[in-house]
């Protein structure tokens, strides 16, 4: 049994966009342009990713495979990127990491025989890890500038005390990573109790047994949990360097990080 | 008179213009001047939190910057202005620089909560549940757990009570006394500067415009900005 939406039913989809739509204009919240228009966006980006997929899925593996994922890895360290642009060597270090961790996470996947090296089961998990890995390494960068400003004058005391940078900012690091992996904590905890993940909904409907199904969850859920926690340790452990300059001294304004040649 | 210690030659940075003076072992100077002077600006230089854009620091008549940098921050040591205790109890901050080289004692712990006065039973206590007062004896503690050989202080009371600060400035006093410190002190006070000082540097937009002893300063003043100053 393939489950099927008609085109037919899918023009119902409208009535989904008319509520809020309705919504806006009823409580004159003057979105009603943004939701036509996300509606239309939306449903342009996924067909075109759709028809990208199937052409993808038809190709050489050894040449679809690479290719998608050198492309998702380059979009997903421009969008990363932003959050840490003062920083010097931002963009080459999130690049790295990003193939690092899908790099270990799919050599871990096909030397286990979880995951078979077709596009149309390579593309999609690595998608999940390398969006999850971009979102933990732009939350790491994030949370490590905002600590390392709000904690500059424990830094300068354990400087003044002798500290090296990797000393001083020990306190630091353990709070970003914190931080970082907290909520995916909290994630694998809940997993199916509260909502079923994606992926194991989409198995489902796609009419895979509920259990087959799980399986796969856990490949992947596993693999977001392990990717997740290396790529903020990863930027985390290559950036702390640069809030600091040879001297060990704290670099304090935006202007010196951005201007420091190391 | 004795060796400089310290010893400042056209040092220059973007707030600091021109500055030149020594200091002297076993001194105690007064650093004062208005808010956005350079006061902790030129403080940072002394254990090189930063570095001046142009000429010379000497330390011990060697060039600051020929000193390992760690070692010479455990030989100057520094307190800052806000407590900035690190999260923990007592006893984690003030064995925290003498374990950063492996050179922790643990019988040192009680030596220092004397040296700050207070009592043995705070070993253990988490810092955020001190007072101001307790948590900048701490910080004094941490400081002096490296047995600095200089003891650079910028506004140690300056967020605490009139009867804090005093018995702050005695807990100064003596161990300055008792450990043969040289101290470089920030202050607005100039009450606490007169007690616990000898000579005066008075900085206003980066120069030193005045350096006397702090008695003469005070009573005969030469500039009209220090004048205005002390009348404040
Ligand atoms: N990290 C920094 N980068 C750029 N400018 C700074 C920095 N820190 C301080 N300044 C500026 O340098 C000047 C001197 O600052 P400093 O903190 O040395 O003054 P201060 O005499 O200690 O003042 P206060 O009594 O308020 O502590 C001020 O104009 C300040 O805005
Ligand atoms: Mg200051």
């Amino acid at each position: 049994m393939e489950p099927e939406v008609s085109n037919q039913s899918l023009l119902f989809l409208i009535v989904f966009v008319l509520v809020p739509l309705t919504l806006s204009y009823y409580y004159q919240l003057g979105m009603s342009k943004d939701i036509v228009w996300s509606s239309i966006r939306g449903t342009i980006q996924l067909f075109v990713v759709g028809y990208i997929l199937t052409f993808l899925f038809d190709l050489n593996p050894y040449i679809g495979i690479p290719l998608m994922v050198s492309i998702m890895i380059v979009i997903a360290t421009f969008h990363a990127r932003n959050k840490g642009k003062e920083l010097p060597n931002a963009f080459g270090v999130i690049l790295l990491g990003l193939i690092t961790v899908e790099g270990s996470v799919l050599a871990l996947w096909l030397a286990f025989d979880m995951v078979e090296f077709r596009p149309s089961e390579v593309i999609p998990m690595s998608g999940m890890i390398i969006g999850n890995s971009m979102v933990a390494m732009g939350l790491a960068l994030e949370r490590m500038k905002s600590e390392f400003t709000e904690n500059s004058g424990r830094l300068m005391a354990a400087l003044s005390l002798g500290a090296k940078p990797n000393q001083a900012s020990h306190l630091i690091i353990t709070k970003t990573l914190n931080a970082a992996l907290i909520p995916n904590v909290d994630r694998l905890k809940t997993i199916g109790l509260v909502q079923l993940p994606g992926m194991m909904t989409g198995l489902i409907l796609g009419g895979v047994e509920p259990v087959m199904a799980i399986k796969y969850q856990l490949v992947i859920s596993l693999s977001i949990f392990s990717s997740v926690s290396l790529s903020a340790m990863f930027v985390t452990m290559a950036m702390y360097r640069y809030f600091f300059n040879k001297n060990d001294q704290l670099l304090e304004s935006e202007e010196e990080l951005r201007t420091q040649s190391k | 008179m004795a060796q400089p210690i310290f010893s400042f030659k056209g040092v220059t940075d973007d707030i600091l213009k021109d500055l030149n003076f020594n200091i002297y072992t076993n001194e105690k100077v007064m650093l004062f001047g208005p808010s956005g002077a350079g006061k902790s600006s030129l403080l940072f230089l002394f254990n090189r939190l930063r570095d001046p854009k142009g000429g010379k620091i000497e330390f011990k008549d060697r060039p600051i910057t020929e000193y390992e940098i760690s070692n010479l921050r455990r030989k100057v040591g520094l307190l800052l202005q806000s407590s900035n205790l690190f999260p923990g109890t007592v006893l984690d901050n003030l064995k925290y620089g003498p374990s950063l080289c492996g050179e922790w004692n643990p019988e040192d712990a009680k030596k220092l909560l004397e040296y700050v006065q207070l009592p043995e039973s705070y070993m253990n206590r988490k810092v955020d549940q001190l007072s101001g007062g307790e948590q900048q004896r701490v910080s004094l503690g941490r400081t002096l757990a490296n047995s600095p050989e200089v003891l650079l202080l910028d506004e140690p009371t300056s967020a605490l009570d009139y009867r804090t600060s005093e018995e702050i400035e005695e807990v100064l006093e003596r161990l300055v006394d008792e450990h043969q410190l040289t101290m470089v002190m920030v202050t607005h006070d100039l009450r606490q500067a007169k007690r616990l000082g000898e000579r005066g540097l008075f900085l206003m937009d980066g120069e030193i415009i005045e350096d006397a002893p702090l008695q003469t300063m005070l009573t005969k003043p030469k500039t009209a900005e220090l004048k205005d100053f002390i009348q404040e």
